[in-house]
């Protein structure tokens, strides 16, 4: 059950995306009435098959595409484009390449206007946070790909955004570190009390990170399940694949995701 | 996880550098063997196919008495200044075609019918406007140098990464600290070919542009010693033409080049040569 007296902190309001597709030369609607409330320091994850616009309404809640109709409210206020409120992880890390993992991680910082020292102070906390003690000087291709997505997450909370948006951020790493990006993440959260967004084509990821798991049904994508993860934190794989309540999570939600896949396509 | 592991191309290019000194050299020492042998064939009239040694004598000939030196100070100062002036109008046309659309959509029908005519075919117009000398041999090399470094420009702000864009633009940054922080450093390995190429291009017109629009420099000199059968004397403008260039690549053009790419172990892609 949601805690009494936190407060929606992102709040998408009926939410549509058509675009026009010009190989097939017709519009297509990625994404059709979703309404969607996130609370203060809740871990939310948008979960739906390939092509069901999930990744289009966290691109659009980041101000970086447009919805065709609705409007999302971060903090009360519209969004019209993006802003430092909503700093995005992305899948390809997308750091800097002339840029140190230091000077990435200031960045956000330092657009800010804040002086040198202080911001360097806060970058390292970010390191140490992520774990990346020792590697302040190196740039983005002398690090490996977990590391890059420590740096690029570190860089986003350096910023102290309202709220965290992730893009499918572990999907380019080897399964292993995939793991221990997601329980690191889970840790660095709760630390931060970070409010996050997240975006995944994995159910047991979505289950294993969140407060709650959203879930998109094929294209065009709208809300067919909204379900609160009742798990003990923090949360470590070892502990969770047996867990009962883990493999009902991930069943209930397999079974959504399956019947809703194509059920709601519109005629043509 | 290869944690802290260096970049391969660091770790080969001390190796490298240690066997290529004489692996450079011994091509030109077995070319000169097979010249020299070549001519004391006395097959060809002396005048037709000078020996190495005449070309020594005068190469030695030239530098004292200044001559080569001379036409050195005089062809670089054309090239720089052609550069110079070239790559000023260049630069900040390539940042306005590339981040504005409006000006792209006007200058690109413009810049692809010129980029198609080679700067020497500027010569007779330059003779017109400037006269010959060195006026009309900046003229053309302006023209030169003009494409290839608009056009690399071009095609370095047209690759640089959407999502580079959009993840500092979600950390707060506005237009202008998109362009400060990621549109001048992405671009600037694709710049530093263009520049590179630009001189390329620059230096090839610059002996053409010599050889007709001018009374002096390196091409004029070799020209003119044509007139003159000094056969010896056309090699050594040849050679000095192409050591110059050696040097200004080898020492200062590609050096340029590689620290900003191997630094940010950026990949060249799709750079083209205009």
């Amino acid at each position: 059950m949601i805690p009494a007296g936190m407060t929606d902190i992102l709040c998408a309001k009926d939410v549509s995306k058509t675009y026009f597709d010009t190989v097939a030369k017709d519009d297509v609607v990625a994404l059709s009435g979703i309404s969607l409330s996130v609370r203060e320091h809740e871990f939310v994850s948008v979960i739906g098959p390939s092509g069901c616009g999930k990744s289009t309404f966290l691109r659009i809640v980041a101000g970086l595409d447009k919805p065709t109709s609705g409007e999302i409210l971060v903090s009360g206020r519209k969004v019209t484009g993006p802003g430092a409120d909503r700093g995005m992880v992305f899948q390809e890390y997308a750091l800097l390449p002339w840029k140190t993992t230091e000077a990435n991680i200031e960045f956000g910082p330092r657009l800010k206007g804040m002086p040198k020292d202080k911001r360097r102070a806060i970058a390292q906390r970010f390191v140490d946070l992520v774990g990346l003690k020792g590697f302040e000087k190196k740039y983005p291709h002398q690090l490996s790909g977990g590391m890059r997505q420590r740096a690029a997450v570190a860089r986003v909370l350096a910023n102290n955004p309202t709220v965290l948006l992730m893009d499918e951020p572990f999907a380019a790493v080897d399964a292993m570190t995939r793991q221990r990006l997601q329980e690191e993440l889970t840790t660095i959260t709760a630390v931060e009390r970070t409010t996050v967004l997240f975006i995944t084509h994995a159910i047991e990821e979505a289950i294993f990170l969140s407060d709650r798991v959203v879930a998109l049904s094929g294209r065009p994508g709208r809300i067919v399940a909204d379900l609160r993860i009742d798990l003990p934190r923090p949360r470590r794989w070892e502990d969770l694949v047996h867990h009962a309540g883990f493999i009902g999570y991930r069943d209930e939600l397999n079974q959504c995701i399956h019947a809703n896949a194509d059920a709601h396509r519109e005629p043509a | 996880m290869s944690v802290g592991d260096r970049p391969a191309g660091e770790i080969k290019r001390p190796k490298r550098a240690s066997t290529s000194w004489l692996a450079e050299v011994m091509p030109f020492v077995v070319g000169i063997l097979i010249w020299q042998a070549l001519s004391s064939l006395n097959v060809w009239p002396r005048v037709l196919f000078p020996s190495p040694l005449e070309v020594a004598h005068a190469f030695v000939a030239d530098i004292a008495s200044g001559v080569l030196l001379v036409n050195l100070g005089v062809s670089l100062k054309s090239l720089i200044l052609g550069f110079a002036l070239g790559a000023a109008i260049a630069i900040p046309l390539g940042y306005l075609m590339g981040l504005n659309r409006a000006s792209r959509d006007f200058f690109d029908p413009l810049v692809n019918l010129l980029q198609a005519i080679p700067g020497l075919a500027w010569i007779p117009f330059a003779i017109l406007w400037f006269g010959l000398g060195q006026g009309a041999v900046t003229f053309i090399i302006v023209m030169s140098v003009f494409f290839p470094v608009l056009h690399n420009l071009l095609t370095g702000i047209r690759m640089v990464q959407p999502v580079l864009i959009e993840a500092v633009q979600t950390l707060g940054a506005g237009r202008a600290a998109v362009i400060s922080h990621v549109i001048f450093p992405a671009t600037l390995p694709n710049l530093m070919t263009g520049i590179r190429l630009g001189i390329a291009f620059g230096f090839r017109s610059l002996v053409g542009g010599e050889m007709i629009a001018s009374t002096d420099g390196l091409g004029y000199a070799i020209f003119n010693a044509q007139q003159y059968f000094q056969s010896a004397r056309i090699v050594v403008g040849m050679l000095a033409i192409g050591i110059t260039w050696l040097i200004m690549d080898r020492l200062i053009l590609r050096p340029i080049e590689q620290r900003t790419t191997m630094r940010w172990g950026l990949v060249r892609e799709g750079i083209e040569t205009a």
